[in-house]
């Protein structure tokens, strides 16, 4: 995994996990089967977070998010999102400006990183452009480095 | 014409002169001296004179003044080359009366014909460079014409006519000038012609005109204002250029340069989008690996050594997509020929039958406009069925599906349009993304999001265009500009 730094990055001693606190629900949003099963699989071994959810395409997560604003309840609001950009019917950058309008209303913070595979300077100046954005991962995503952004954000 | 203004008149009593008397024609003895003949008044024949003694260059004009002169007493006064006996060209200025002559008295049946030799060499210049000029206008097919503001007229040089082929004779008139233009570039023309004369703005323009033949022709016109000497204008001054042959080539350019323009844009998407799809094969495979590596145990080793068949069988599906693609791009020079539309969508019909009955869809055709297109018969056939299909595919489920098909011309080039009652598209959200490669908007499962890609690329590879109307819940339509 290869993690381009952003504006809002945050200083190296924070990577590292100090607390051991796990994170409690993580939330890929990917329409490649193959690559969300194995990430599944990695977090799953690795043992990154309690739950994870998984949406097929930007739609599909927006409605849940709006679902849950009528009835909030923390166990299901992602600590993390990582997101794909190229999807079908709601493509990451539409589901980025949907998810910033009502992301405050969830009274967490909720850490947004995109994972894509796309090398498009286009695409990378753009995310460097939002401050909702954590970070951009570019795949191949590697495990080590899954880990240290779990571990940080726990 | 250029005017020939002349040199103060030598008084002179040795006159020369041709007598035209009962249609015979004397040649006064000055006259044939001044030529270096003997010096008896002979009898000379205007055939003679026309074609050994004058210029070439000035005899059609002789012609002319002299038979005006002759049936209808219309004076002139010509300046013109004579050969004299050594073959030399001698200048003379030809006028019908003399201030000091009055031959009247004397010799009543008689018209003259008056030949003052020149004293001053300037007129050998100014028909040198009027030879020049000619030749200029001739060769660049440049015409010139004013229009004077205050007499309401016009006029042409004989290049005009000719560029415009009307006849030597013909006079423009302002009236008459919506007839020099196609109806487009008339408007433009009025509009520059009407800045220029009341605001002194030249102008400097290619634009279509029309000849007589109604055949049109790309033309440079260049105007400029014309000033009295009060400084107001009082006419604009300009020429007509016939570029048809420079332009056709410019526009063949621009066309050449426009779809490598669209070529390379289309290349770069390629290659972007080569780039996209393969990586996100790639990057799970090397993810894969990294899980493989990472593993202890044997049957997830197993497990995850099938996921890289699931990889490898999606890897496939794209390489067979952008082969597609690419061979668009290599098959454009295949065999074009003649193809009918009804023909075309008979074809679809009976390949996708089964689909059409089992979705009850209606196909509604009218090729009745335009019935046969210069086109590359497997892209036409392959146009249509991804768009019917799509159309089906994206019915609305309240109603049978209604497809409606039909050819006409626009801007003389062939259009296909193809509306259904579908669920439509919102294209303020997808309209950019329409035609893009794995895009998809809609729930249906089969959505594969190559259809669309595949038909633009195949319009666009020989130049043609594809656009989209649409409106949520009621209808979408595209429209093919070949």
């Amino acid at each position: 995994m290869f993690l381009v730094k952003l504006k809002n990055s945050q200083p190296l001693k924070l990577l590292f996990n100090m607390n051991n606190k796990l994170i409690e629900l993580a939330c890929i949003i990917d329409d490649d089967d193959i690559y969300t099963n194995l990430v599944k699989r990695v977090i799953e071994t690795k043992k990154l977070c309690k739950n994870l959810i998984i949406f097929k395409n930007g739609k599909q997560s927006i409605d849940y998010f709006e679902a849950l604003l009528q009835n909030l309840e923390d166990s299901k609001i992602p600590d993390i999102i990582f997101i794909d950009l190229n999807m079908p019917i709601m493509d990451g950058w539409e589901f980025i400006e949907q998810f910033t309008k009502i992301k405050n209303r969830f009274n967490k913070l909720i850490t947004l990183y995109i994972v894509s595979s796309s090398i498009n300077p286009v695409d990378i100046d753009r995310a460097k452009s939002l401050n909702s954005i954590k970070g951009y991962l570019v795949k191949p995503i590697v495990i080590n480095e899954l880990e240290v952004i779990f571990n940080k954000s726990a | 014409m250029v005017q020939i203004k002349m040199p103060p008149k030598p008084i002179d009593n040795n006159i020369g002169y041709l007598e035209l008397k009962n249609n015979n024609i004397y040649c006064s003895k000055v006259f044939l001296s001044d030529l270096g003949y003997s010096t008896k008044n002979k009898k000379i024949s205007l055939e003679f004179f026309l074609s050994n003694l004058i210029h070439k260059d000035d005899s059609n004009q002789f012609r002319n003044n002299y038979f005006s002169f002759i049936k209808s007493n219309l004076d002139f006064r010509q300046s013109m080359l004579i050969e004299s006996k050594n073959g030399k060209y001698k200048e003379f200025v030809c006028t019908t009366n003399h201030d000091d002559i009055n031959f009247n008295n004397n010799k009543a049946n008689s018209k003259f014909l008056f030949f003052n030799k020149r004293k001053y060499k300037t007129n050998k210049k100014v028909k040198k460079s009027q030879f020049y000029y000619k030749e200029t206008a001739e060769m660049t097919s440049t015409g010139s014409w004013y229009v004077d503001l205050i007499k309401r007229k016009s006029y042409w040089d004989q290049q005009t006519r000719r560029i415009l082929e009307y006849p030597e004779d013909y006079i423009p008139s302002i009236n008459k000038s919506v007839s020099y233009y196609p109806k487009e570039s008339f408007e433009l023309v009025k509009k520059l012609f009407v800045m220029c004369y009341i605001n002194g703005e030249s102008f400097n323009t290619e634009i279509k005109m029309l000849t007589k033949n109604n055949r049109e022709f790309w033309a440079k016109v260049k105007g400029k204002p014309v000033f009295n000497d009060k400084k107001k204008i009082i006419g604009v001054r300009g020429i007509f250029q016939d570029i048809d042959e420079t332009k056709a080539k410019e526009l063949s350019l621009q066309r050449t340069s426009n779809i490598i323009a669209s070529q390379n844009k289309r290349l770069f998407n390629f290659a972007h989008i080569v780039s996209h799809n393969l990586r996100s094969h790639t990057s799970n495979l090397s993810l894969v690996v990294e899980l493989i590596k990472a593993t202890e145990s044997k049957e997830e080793k197993i497990e995850l050594i099938n996921t890289v068949e699931d990889i490898a069988s999606s890897l496939n599906d794209t390489i067979e997509h952008l082969n597609e693609v690419v061979t668009i791009q290599t098959s454009t020079n295949k065999s074009i020929s003649p193809i009918k539309f009804s023909e075309s969508l008979k074809h679809i019909k009976t390949s996708i039958g089964q689909i059409i009955t089992k979705n009850k869809a209606m196909i509604d055709s009218d090729f009745s406009k335009i019935d046969t297109i210069n086109y590359i018969p497997a892209y036409l056939e392959s146009i249509l069925l991804n768009l019917i299909t799509n159309s089906i595919k994206y019915k609305h489920p309240e109603r049978d599906p209604v497809i409606k098909i039909r050819s006409y011309i626009e801007n003389s080039k062939t259009v296909l349009e193809i509306t259904d009652n579908g669920i439509g598209i919102d294209l303020e959200k997808f309209g950019g993304k329409l035609f893009g490669m794995y895009k998809t908007f809609h729930y249906n499962k089969d959505a594969v999001g190559i259809g669309l890609f595949i038909t633009k690329n195949q319009i666009e590879a020989l130049n043609g265009e594809i656009n989209v109307f649409s409106e949520v819940e009621k209808f979408t339509t595209f429209k093919i500009t070949f």
